[in-house]
């Protein structure tokens, strides 16, 4: 497939977040404000946008199982159709968004950005931006998995309605969410208010900043573990890592606790290669690619990160080490 | 009729052609039903009509017929233009001087696939329903499970089939309401044809694989094996043949006989530069074109097992293929907005 793989690859954010935080505001700002940018929204009720705007393209949820024996193998198949006649557009977009209804799981929306090829080609997944409503989120985390698991899969929270509670009570839901998803990038706002530049197109899911970033404040007195909560971790190493055993590592365990695992992430020190190995997954699938050269004189470390359910940290990191030369 | 793949000059440069230039992608091509005509769908909401016949100068493009981007394209079976389906949710009938009038809007939905007859009949997919257009009347066929993903007639006109999440449901459109036919699948199904001898149903699947119903029996058949997923299928004039498209080669299934279990394809060609991405068999000989995501268009013929590529590579997928009724013109569209109408006669 020579041609495809050079087209330009449209950023693609997907918007989560549970009923009322805040969604359709901050869609509705993108698309009526004057920021030169062109946007293509792929939204589930056409009726709620306020905006008559023909980027806006009403989707289904189709979810369907795909048919090769992978348990969490699920895909928008509303989204592979739409994004193919998107592209068939005269006019090319900066981005896409895609709204996903309050109470799904981002997980296929995500996975199909992996799955489908022609999709692949065309878009790449930039990022998932949660909407996070400030005033009910801890009464929500109560009605079900949904709220977690929307802030699990972000890489950018939108904690929304902040005029609405005090401070202290923010400080309780921040601490809440930093329990769950670690190394989100989180944002306060009222009314969704935000500037565009720093939610969209950020680029290979922010991942030299997540790299970079190790939050530590959760590390005095928070280790109250219950098994089957989300948490994140991170695992370093200075030894340079053997490609072959990092790949057979990782297939082994994805294949083996993909469910349970949101998302993956990491910057890899690969031995004798000059530039860093990043890559990034949701579940089972992986994505990944040569990022930028290493510095002359820089220290070469690596560093995974995990969200999900039921993560032991010492056995992901003996795993990681039996990978290291 | 008579091809000449053997023909030197085309190994040099293009058959006789016209070559023009659009300013949006090519959706579909399609020729009218007296041949007179070509139309390619364009995603700036042109139908960019033209003739058939080189020697005549096109006309300027028209205005757009619709909001958004075509999305599909046939000969109008009712007469000499086109029917095409829109993202702004419109069939439209187009005429051949370029005048349109609206046949059905479907607000928020894209008409994404539309079949035509020779009995006159339209069949258009919006949303998870289809929709017939005959004789001036309109019927709906639906809602189906998921969204229609690929539509197609049976050879009497008297069915429709719908591909569809889980399988394909046919429909019996004549006056008596009849229950729709179901056979399932399980997985998404993004591509359909019905045989030209009426007896199978093949449908192209997410999971890159072919899967083909026998109607009589209701048995099923399942072909794999492919990179990418079959979006483009095509049946041979005399149905001996089945075309599949994400392949380097021209791969045919063999139907005749006892079909295909058990046997590999067919496959000839020159190694194309990437994946076929739309095929074409010929209307009434053993000939097929394939387009090719390079942008390589490539002439076979299946019994001979000969081909000439008559396009390199120029970058841009080929995304529409058409034959003339008289299958002595090939029209061919691209990603980059280039029409071009090839006249194969020697």
């Amino acid at each position: 497939m020579a041609s495809p793989q050079s087209l330009p690859q449209v950023p693609v954010t997907v918007l989560t977040g549970y009923l009322g935080a805040g969604k359709t505001t901050l869609l509705n700002r993108i698309l009526s404000e004057q920021h030169g940018k062109k946007y293509a929204v792929i939204v589930n009720e056409f009726g709620e946008l306020g905006v008559d705007n023909d980027l806006v393209v009403n989707a289904d949820e189709e979810v369907f199982e795909m048919n090769n024996g992978c348990i969490c193998c699920t895909v928008r198949g509303d989204l592979i159709r739409i994004i193919e006649g998107l592209m068939k557009r005269k006019d090319k977009f900066d981005g896409i968004l895609v709204e996903t209804t309050g109470l799904a799981d981002p997980g296929p929306v995500a996975q199909t950005f992996f799955t489908d090829e022609d999709v692949k080609a065309r878009t790449r997944l930039d990022a998932i931006v949660t909407v996070v409503d400030a005033k009910h989120f801890l009464g929500q985390l109560e009605q079900g998995s949904e709220a977690e698991e929307q802030v699990a899969f972000a890489d950018v929270i939108l904690l929304n309605k902040t005029d609405l509670v005090s401070e202290g009570d923010l400080e309780k839901v921040e601490t809440r969410i930093r329990t769950i998803n670690r190394y989100a990038r989180i944002f306060r706002t009222q009314k969704s208010r935000i500037e565009l530049d720093a939610i969209l197109d950020k680029g290979a899911f922010d991942l030299q900043r997540i790299l970079e970033f190790e939050p530590d404040f959760l590390h005095h007195g928070h280790d109250h573990d219950h098994e089957e909560e989300i948490k994140s971790l991170s695992i370093t190493a200075d030894r340079p890592v053997d490609p072959d055993k990092f790949q057979k590592w990782m297939g082994a365990l994805l294949q083996l606790r993909g469910p349970d695992i949101f998302r993956s992430k990491g910057i890899l020190a690969i031995d004798g290669a000059p530039r860093r190995y990043v890559y990034q997954g949701v579940h089972m699938m992986i994505d990944s690619d040569w990022g930028t050269p290493w510095k002359d004189g820089e220290e070469r470390s690596s560093k995974l990160v995990f969200i999900g359910r039921n993560l032991d940290h010492d056995n992901l990191k003996r795993g990681f080490e039996d990978c290291l030369k | 009729m008579k091809l000449d793949l053997a023909n030197p000059a085309w190994r040099q440069a293009l058959p006789p052609a016209r070559s023009l230039a659009a300013d949006a992608p090519v959706a579909a091509c399609a020729f009218s039903r007296d041949g007179v005509s070509v139309a390619f769908a364009l995603g700036d909401g042109c139908v960019r009509i033209v003739p058939a016949d080189l020697a005549v100068a096109p006309p300027d493009p028209g205005p757009a017929i619709h909001r958004g981007v075509v999305l599909s394209l046939v000969g109008d079976p009712a007469g000499d233009g086109f029917v095409s389906g829109g993202d702004d949710g419109r069939l439209m009938r187009i005429a051949a001087d370029g005048s349109a009038t609206e046949l059905l809007e479907q607000k928020g939905k894209w008409i994404e696939h539309v079949a035509a007859h020779r009995t006159g009949a339209i069949a258009a997919s919006a949303g998870k329903s289809a929709f017939v257009v005959k004789d001036g009347e309109i019927r709906e066929f639906g809602p189906h499970q998921s969204t229609v993903a690929a539509i197609d007639f049976s050879k009497d006109g008297s069915r429709v089939a719908c591909a569809h999440y889980g399988g394909v449901t046919v429909w019996s459109i004549g006056q008596v309401t009849l229950p729709p036919r179901r056979f399932a699948w399980r997985g998404s199904h993004v591509a359909l044809k019905w045989s030209t001898d009426g007896k199978f149903i093949a449908t192209g699947t997410q999971e890159n694989d072919i899967h083909v119903w026998r109607m009589a029996q209701a048995t099923d058949m399942r072909m794999q094996g492919y990179p990418a997923k079959v979006k483009s299928l095509s049946w041979t004039a005399d149905a001996r043949f089945l075309y599949t498209s994400s392949q380097p080669l021209f791969t045919a299934w063999p139907f005749a006989g006892k079909g295909p279990e058990g046997k590999p394809p067919l496959q000839f060609g020159d190694e194309g530069a990437g994946l076929m991405t739309v095929v074409a068999a010929h209307p009434t000989a053993e000939f097929v074109a394939g387009g090719y995501d390079s942008g390589e268009l490539q002439l076979g013929d299946i019994k001979t097992r000969r081909s000439v590529v008559l396009k390199m590579a120029d970058g841009a997928a080929i995304t529409g293929l058409a034959w003339s009724p008289d299958g002595f013109k090939l029209a061919v569209g691209n990603d980059g907005g280039n029409l071009l109408v090839i006249d194969l006669r020697r």
